[in-house]
């Protein structure tokens, strides 16, 4: 039973009267600061550096980067990504848009024209005004284009590229490169925001 | 520690520390991922979210408990590489020249363009790959890397690559599972798409795996007395000694169809940029033309 | 058996008998309600483990399905039985060192009837189907809000017992206990927050917010609160002083440290710097163990193997020796190398088991078996019961964990031999469930002999105590005697 004068160390300090306090273990230190090492080794190599999107078998980010094969860009493809997420919410999925509201793109004339120039100034800088008629609807002058200047030359050109090369919607006209979307971003850099539809019509294609 | 408030400062910071690590950091880095586009089909966003029976078998899979002997995470020890050869360019020499040079073995020079895409070095590492195909590239062939994820888990035919974060965002309980005494289900939706073995698998599983440890599951069906004509949903084909009795039929009930559901929507096989792979080639569709 | 002796001098001292009688009341709460929660959890534990051998056992009823009779198993030890006798022996142990009565027992007693009102409803919900799914926290949320408002009394007034303690410096079993109450309220309100509160975090980060829980319920909160109790134990029954309070400050500082981030898989879907620093942690708890074993070993010397050990003595040294085994088992099986086997077997089954009940639950034991009868100063009903209480458990819990232990080992490398199907290993694994379930019998066994003796001496006290003042006050008043 608890005997009155011997209390156990959990409760008291030691008094300093008497024998030293023994250490820790010289060994186990040394086990520790082994462990500690080996620790340190292996999340260098394994870890993947706080990356979030390394997982094991990978090791780095560096490494992941040599990994991504997929056949090829796909410029096609990539551009209905865009338009996904971008241009249906008023083109629409079948790009037939909203009469009087939103222009159709599929079989319109300014899509499928040989040269992509009044296109791409189009989705570059926004497009609103009175007087627009395509395949004989007018279109309101209420709501206008957004411009998507902010998008990147690559997914300018490969949205283009999808909408202009759509067979599905009777499009057939030829295919965008980066750089074309990027002369004319250039070249319009200092024209204000959002086009006329007479402006455009004095543009040729060929700009 | 000679006051409490030092030994409540020690407690403190540890657990604060252990906190901001697997608390707080993980959810800073993967609490808001949203879909993202896959890495080869760029048009589709992953993952697609559960329809809504499937959603209801989520809730179904979680009340019984499955995933204390089933798991959700398929691992992967390494990713294999398979050179193909796509295009054997204008001079065929000195592309089996480069061939041989890289040791991917001997091919004969006019043999090289028949076959293709062929094979031409498998289950290499990114390296030597690489080097192969530069150097077809050189020689003026074209070269395809495909990419195998290798590890016991995909050996077993449980998933075509591992598990990652993307694959479980549009879950609202993650059940991953802490121990397998079944197979792992991260894929099973792939693997097993038939839902009529899913269901006698549920309601009797020994009916379609002999020794099967798994319990039975008759609460999620109901046996009724066949009506003028059996249900279409009744199970077909149960074994004799598992079948019931003549003139009764066994109808699942919502929450078998919704588990079913849920097992057939799980899938991780889609190529990510965290989990490269080369999908296989879908087979070439079928069609009305004559044979050629 | 009443204790005698007074503590100190100090003019204000508290007798020891005070202590215990001040105990009394949120002791009994505690005890007896985890002792049988203790025996609900063997019996449910039993039923799981037969329907490996008879997998269409009870297989009618949804509310035995394996799926749900598994987490009751599960959650009734962790929470009914575990944490339960933890707080209790942990107040009692806090109340001794600082001689000082508890602060307002009653409040205890009352988080304690809440705590297991929440239980109780949380079990039913998960019978029922409302399991969260998330593993050691399947206990639905309606349930979960009564356990911590049950906590938040018990832990709040034992800390203020703590804060009343005569001597102000603090020794090991303190340090331990402090942190413990400290650590539980905030890893259970973090995890029940984050994943059942009406917008839960997305994805993965959820289930590393659980195996986060997981992983300080089991390592950290378990060993602290055991480790304290073996301690102070081992000081008491040895009758010596601890061998190194710097060990033991070393052991303190490494579970605070290391068992805090162990608990994520390695094949977890998630980045891989999250179960790399989990493995790393996990690994450096063998320093642990290997402290313990070393301070134990030199604290008792050679007097660990005397034949005259009363009970709560082999309790403890087995749980003792229970805790070096099951944290190297941890640590071990973090090595990548054995992982690669060891992942999702029965191996880590064995090693939770071992670590719970070999560990946790026979140190609890052992308190229990050493408090009860100083608090109520009665002896126990049936002294031979605790000696065969001791012997069932401890048989019992290495007839669980060696053969799982054993078999997981084996199914790991079956599962990595592709042409082996599931069905074939879970057969090869299936004659050693069948050991592990004997184990559970006799585990269940000792249970029921050890909530026949709390029922029993709380019966005996209730007659003793009760039942003549109770007759008194009601017994017919002589006329005579009534004052007009």
């Amino acid at each position: 039973m608890n005997s009155p004068t011997n209390q156990p160390v959990t409760s008291a300090p030691r008094d300093n009267s008497g024998t030293k306090d023994p250490a820790v273990p010289i060994w186990l230190i040394v086990v520790l600061f082994l462990l500690v090492y080996w620790g340190a080794v292996y999340f260098d190599e394994h870890g993947g550096w706080f990356d979030s999107q390394v997982y094991t078998p990978y090791v780095s980010a560096e490494q992941l980067k040599t990994f991504q094969v997929s056949g090829g860009p796909n410029p096609f493809e990539e551009g209905r990504a865009v338009y996904a997420k971008t241009c249906v919410a008023c083109h629409q999925a079948n790009g037939q848009g909203a009469p009087g509201t939103f222009p159709p793109l599929a079989g319109s004339d300014w899509v499928n024209e040989p040269q992509p120039g009044r296109m791409i100034r189009i989705v570059l800088q926004g497009f609103s005004g009175p007087g627009l008629t395509i395949k004989g609807q007018p279109f309101n002058t209420g709501s206008a284009m957004v411009p998507w200047n902010g998008l990147s030359d690559d997914d300018l050109a490969a949205v283009i590229t999808f909408v202009r090369g759509n067979k599905e919607w009777g499009n057939n006209a030829s295919p965008v490169t980066p750089e074309q979307v990027h002369a004319i971003r250039e070249k319009v850099k200092n024209h204000p925001l959002s086009f006329t539809p007479a402006e455009i019509e004095q543009i040729s294609p060929a700009d | 520690m000679r006051y409490g408030p030092i030994v409540f400062l020690a407690a403190f910071l540890t657990l604060s520390a252990s906190w901001c690590g697997f608390v707080l950091t993980p959810q800073i880095q993967l609490g808001r991922a949203v879909q993202e586009t896959n890495s080869v089909v760029k048009a589709e966003l992953y993952p697609q979210g559960r329809p809504g029976l499937a959603r209801a078998g989520l809730e179904v899979y979680r009340a019984d408990g499955c995933f204390y002997c089933h798991s959700q995470q398929v691992d992967q020890k390494k990713t294999l590489v398979d050179v193909f050869l796509t295009d054997a360019g204008k001079t065929p020499t000195a592309v089996a020249q480069a061939l041989e040079d890289a040791h991917a073995g001997t091919f004969s020079a006019p043999g090289l363009a028949a076959g293709l895409p062929k094979p031409v070095l498998r289950n290499a590492t990114m390296e030597s790959a690489s080097v192969l195909a530069s150097l077809l590239k050189k020689a003026g062939a074209t070269a395809e890397l495909h990419l195998a994820p290798a590890g016991p888990d995909i050996e077993r035919g449980w998933g075509a690559r591992r598990t990652v974060a993307q694959d479980f965002i549009s879950d609202s309980t993650v059940m991953l599972g802490s121990q397998r005494v079944g197979p792992d289900l991260a894929n099973v939706g792939a693997r097993l798409p038939d839902e009529n073995w899913q269901l006698m698998h549920l309601y009797a599983p020994r009916s379609v795996t002999k020794d099967s440890p798994m319990p039975s599951y008759p609460f999620l069906f109901e046996r009724r007395k066949t009506g003028q004509h059996p249900a279409p949903d009744a199970l077909q084909q149960l074994p004799k000694e598992f079948a019931p009795p003549a003139g009764y039929e066994i109808v699942p009930k919502p929450e078998a169809r919704a588990l079913v559901a849920y097992l057939l929507s799980l899938r991780s096989d889609t190529p990510l940029y965290e989990a490269p792979l080369t999908p296989p080639a879908p087979p070439a569709a079928a069609t009305n033309a004559p044979a050629k | 058996m009443n204790a005698t002796c007074t503590t100190s001098s100090a003019s204000d001292a508290v007798s020891t008998v005070e202590i215990d009688a001040s105990c009394r009341v949120p002791l009994f709460t505690l005890f007896v309600s985890a002792a049988v929660w203790l025996v609900v959890a063997s019996v449910f534990g039993l039923i799981a483990s037969l329907k490996f051998h008879s997998p269409n056992l009870l297989s009618g009823c949804a509310w035995l399905t394996y799926g749900r009779v598994h987490p009751v198993a599960t959650n009734a030890l962790l929470y009914g039985f575990a944490l339960q006798a933890g707080f209790g022996v942990a107040l009692w142990i806090i109340a001794r060192i600082g001689q000082t009565r508890v602060a307002q027992p009653w409040l205890i007693a009352v988080g304690g009837k809440l705590w297991n009102f929440g239980l109780l409803i949380g079990i039913l919900g998960i019978l029922g189907g409302d399991s969260t799914g998330f593993e050691n926290l399947e206990i639905p949320s309606y349930g979960v809000v009564f356990l911590f408002l049950g906590y938040l009394l018990i832990g709040f007034w034992s800390l203020v017992t703590l804060h009343r303690r005569q001597e102000r410096a603090l020794g090991p079993s303190q340090w331990f206990l402090l942190a413990a109450f400290f650590w539980f309220p905030w890893i259970y309100f973090t995890a029940n927050y984050l994943l059942l509160a009406h917008t839960p975090i997305r994805g993965v980060t959820q289930a590393i917010v659980d195996w986060w829980y997981i992983g300080n319920l089991n390592l950290v909160w378990f060993g602290l609160v055991g480790l304290a109790v073996a301690f102070y134990f081992i000081e008491q029954l040895m009758n010596r002083a601890l061998h190194s309070r710097y060990l033991a400050l070393f052991t303190f500082w490494t579970i605070l440290l290391f068992a805090s981030w162990s608990g994520i898989p390695r094949s977890a879907p998630v980045p891989a710097w999250i179960p790399a620093m989990s493995t790393v942690a996990t690994v450096l708890t063998l320093v642990t163990a290997l402290s313990v074993m070393v301070n134990i070993y030199q604290t008792c010397g050679r007097g660990c193997s005397q034949t005259e050990n009363p009970p709560p003595g082999k309790f403890i040294a087995f749980g003792t020796g229970a805790f070096v085994i099951a944290w190297l088992m941890n640590s071990i099986s973090a090595i990548p190398e054995v992982n690669a086997v060891t992942n999702f077997t029965w191996y880590t089954v064995a090693q939770w088991q071992l670590n719970v009940f070999g560990f946790f639950a026979m140190t609890m034991f052992g308190a229990i078996y050493y408090i009860v009868p100083r608090v109520t100063g009665m002896e126990w009903p049936s002294a031979k019961s605790v000696g065969r209480h001791f012997w069932l458990a401890a048989i019992g819990i290495i007839l669980i964990a060696l053969p799982l232990a054993i078999g997981g080992l084996i199914e790991g490398v079956h599962w990595r031999n592709p042409k082996l199907t599931n069905v074939d290993v879970a057969k090869n694994a299936l004659n050693f469930l069948r050991v592990s379930t004997i184990g559970e019998v006799l585990i269940l066994l000792g249970n029921v002999l050890l909530l026949g003796n709390l029922i029993g001496l709380s019966v005996r006290y209730y007659k003793i105590h009760f039942v003549p003042v109770y007759k008194d006050v009601t017994a017919k008043l002589d006329p005579a005697e009534v004052k007009p």
